[in-house]
């Protein structure tokens, strides 16, 4: 199993890609004057990009086409993709930005920036299978709103990522298509649901890419692959063209390599939309000033921040290397001046089935449009009904359709009571603990994960075992909060360790808070860099 | 038997000792084994037990409602899988939810936009999805009257 890889000579024939680059300031938007005594800039991909395109160091093409080299490179071996475009329509893209900055014109934030997009998102250019054969091939006539606003503004869509089928999994494992391997381990998960996403940014294969959580499935995979992953508060992101899964638990997050990578693509998202009933008026901050060099940080600067630590997230059943890189955490909090104390949430661990009862029943309804009439693979009968129920047993896996029926029972007539309105009261329980803890703490940590990534075939004929995994980040969607995860130590494990994510958790609409401190906590973290070895010197360096 | 008495109540005791523990582990679903025998026990019902009246789920009829076609297999393969997590379920029949509200979802506003009809422009693409086109009808086999 290869676990480096040795670049090739050729790729030294183009632009040396510099992702970290340069003494010069950097500023997101053209109208802002340039600072003329500035520091080495944040720690942000996109925001070197933006640089690189706007000083002419590099053009977007040549930034691709270095991009697509490493991207070719290591997706034999990780298969974050399920659909690849046709190079030449993504450099004629690139080319077309090109002129455009040659010309003065002004582009967008996300210009030149490659974005992979979760197959569960619409893309009307790029099959959208969800991870599943009864969508193998399927076109949907639209884009998912928060793909059409990262186009709009400049984002490249470079492919679709892998996911477990219709966002049911915790690993990858359960896609229609193939697994992905963890870039720290190939032998290992790299989470899921939204696991190709992870992947693909952890090994530098695109920049940002978008991902879901329903459960976690964006938060998990960061923590697994050493990644930045941020869940937004329900209602701040357009769930417009995201295939539905747990329509009151869904949410459309990001990944990046830096907070504020995750984001600068979450401000490209977010805001109200009118094809989302569930989605907010209230306004997008901008987040983006928060993203400071760190030579500008004051010597404690998070002073006054009180930071919860969840008691019951750091006890019996998680690994001793998450507990200690979690205390480690919290250590590093109190270096920049927070206050940290550890806070219990009463009834936390109800959360977990009350999460389950209500994916799956909410999931048994959103998935009874796939019955092979309107879109879809289609197994052709001679009677309505046998053409539903074969065209959803052949479209199916095996996840899917048990919690269909799980959901279909809980659901039924005279269990209401027992099942969903009891998981709905725990939901209120929950949402309340967790509105208490945030009047007195201005944030929530805990793991993202009880473990690091696991082996690939451990978990996968026992479902209890992989849904306990799933302890520290459903709660949060209960209660609907954004939460960030990143990186912030190892255990051991592959060649280079395995990485361990923090959770941090906000109030409603929160992401200011959390990105500013994020960023802060990111900037100033020892030992810092969290690029895995599969991924070519030239970007590591 | 134990499990009968366990289904029947809807909640056992090797899940509740799962979820007093549980956070999961690699080792988790295993220690639910080995653990089974000294955990499982009878519960007497209570006047006050609202759920003795669920059926265990049956799976073939499950399927049938849910309008999936499973194999004779994949029903015995299912059963005692969904059987184990509609058990696990049950342990919110234990908890004290008088006077809570339950939650739709999270607060959220009320937005819902003005019912005017609007036309979709990608009209053609959304009819080249259909697997079973003829202008223009989407073409669909027999109904046949339910039993």
């Amino acid at each position: 199993m290869i676990l480096t890889l040795q670049t090739p000579r050729p790729l030294s024939r183009l632009p040396r890609f510099l992702p970290f680059s340069t003494n010069a300031s950097i500023t997101l938007n053209q109208s802002q004057p340039a600072t003329s005594t500035s520091p080495s800039p944040p720690h942000s991909q996109i925001l070197s990009t933006r640089h690189s395109l706007l000083s002419r160091q590099f053009s977007a093409a040549d930034l691709l086409r270095s991009h697509l080299h490493r991207l070719n490179l290591v997706e034999p071996h990780l298969h974050s993709f399920l659909h690849l475009p046709d190079p030449s329509d993504l450099l004629a893209q690139a080319e077309s930005l090109d002129r455009r900055i040659a010309a003065g014109e002004d582009v967008g934030p996300l210009a030149g920036v490659l974005v992979a997009v979760k197959d569960n998102i619409c893309t009307s250019d790029m099959p959208s299978t969800g991870g599943s054969r009864i969508l193998e091939g399927y076109r949907p006539p639209f884009d998912a709103t928060a793909v059409k606003r990262a186009k709009g503004l400049g984002a490249i869509v470079v492919g679709k990522t892998n996911l477990d089928e219709f966002g049911m999994g915790s690993t990858t494992e359960g896609s229609a298509y193939q697994v992905t391997a963890n870039p720290w381990d190939l032998s290992r998960v790299p989470g899921g649901s939204s696991g190709g996403s992870a992947a693909a940014v952890s090994a530098r294969q695109c920049v940002v890419s978008l991902g879901s959580d329903t459960g976690g499935s964006v938060r998990q995979p960061a923590s697994f692959c050493g990644v930045v992953g941020l869940k937004p508060t329900y209602g701040r992101v357009s769930r417009f063209g995201l295939m539905a899964y747990a329509s009151s638990l869904d949410t459309v997050g990001c990944f990046g390599s830096s907070v504020a990578d995750a984001g600068i693509l979450l401000h490209a998202i977010a805001g109200h939309d009118r094809f989302d009933a569930t989605s907010s008026n209230q306004d997008v901050p901008n987040f983006l000033s928060h993203f400071v060099s760190p030579s500008s940080f004051e010597s404690k600067p998070l002073k006054g921040l009180r930071v919860g630590l969840i008691r019951e997230t750091i006890g019996d059943g998680v690994d001793a290397g998450v507990i200690s890189a979690i205390h480690s955490a919290a250590s590093h909090f109190e270096e920049l001046g927070c206050s940290v104390n550890e806070v219990s949430l009463p009834s936390f661990s109800l959360g977990l089935p009350a999460y389950y009862i209500l994916a799956s029943s909410e999931s048994s309804s959103n998935l009874s449009r796939y019955d092979g009439i309107r879109y879809g693979n289609q197994v052709y009968a001679d009677e309505l009904d046998s053409l539903y129920g074969s065209s959803r047993a052949n479209g199916f896996g095996s996840e899917v359709k048990m919690r269909i029926l799980m959901g279909t029972y809980a659901l039924s007539a005279g269990y209401y009571d027992a099942y969903y309105k009891r998981a709905q009261q725990v939901r209120t329980i929950i949402r309340n603990s967790f509105k208490e803890a945030l009047s007195q703490n201005d944030i929530l940590i805990s793991p993202a994960a009880p473990s690091a990534a696991y082996k690939i075939g451990e978990k996968k004929n026992d479902p209890l075992a992989m849904y306990a995994g799933d302890i520290m980040t459903v709660n949060v969607n209960l209660a609907g909060l954004p939460a960030l995860v990143l990186p912030c130590g190892f255990v051991e494990g592959g060649t280079a360790g395995l990485p361990i994510g923090l959770q941090m958790i906000g109030a409603a609409f929160g992401e200011e808070e959390l990105l500013r401190v994020g960023h802060v906590f990111e900037q100033t973290l020892e030992n810092g860099r969290f690029v895995p070895p599969i991924v070519s010197e030239d970007i590591a360096s | 038997m134990g499990s009968v008495g366990a289904m029947v109540k809807g909640a056992s005791y090797s899940y509740a000792v799962f979820c007093g523990s549980f956070l999961g582990s690699p080792r988790l679903g295993f220690n639910i084994h080995n653990n089974k025998k000294k955990l499982l026990k009878f519960r007497s019902f209570s006047s006050k037990n609202t759920c003795c009246s669920l059926q265990p789920p049956d799976v073939s009829r499950l399927a049938k409602t849910a309008q999936i076609s499973l194999t004779p297999n994949e029903v015995e393969e299912f059963a005692p899988k969904i059987q184990q997590v509609i058990d696990w379920f049950g342990q919110l029949q234990d908890v004290d939810l008088q006077s809570v509200e339950p939650s739709i979802r999270a607060d959220t506003e009320n937005n819902l936009r003005e019912n005017a009809p609007e036309t979709f422009e990608h009209r053609d693409a959304m009819i080249g999805a259909v697997p079973s086109y003829e202008k223009p009808y989407i073409k669909v086999p027999r109904v046949l009257s339910m039993d």
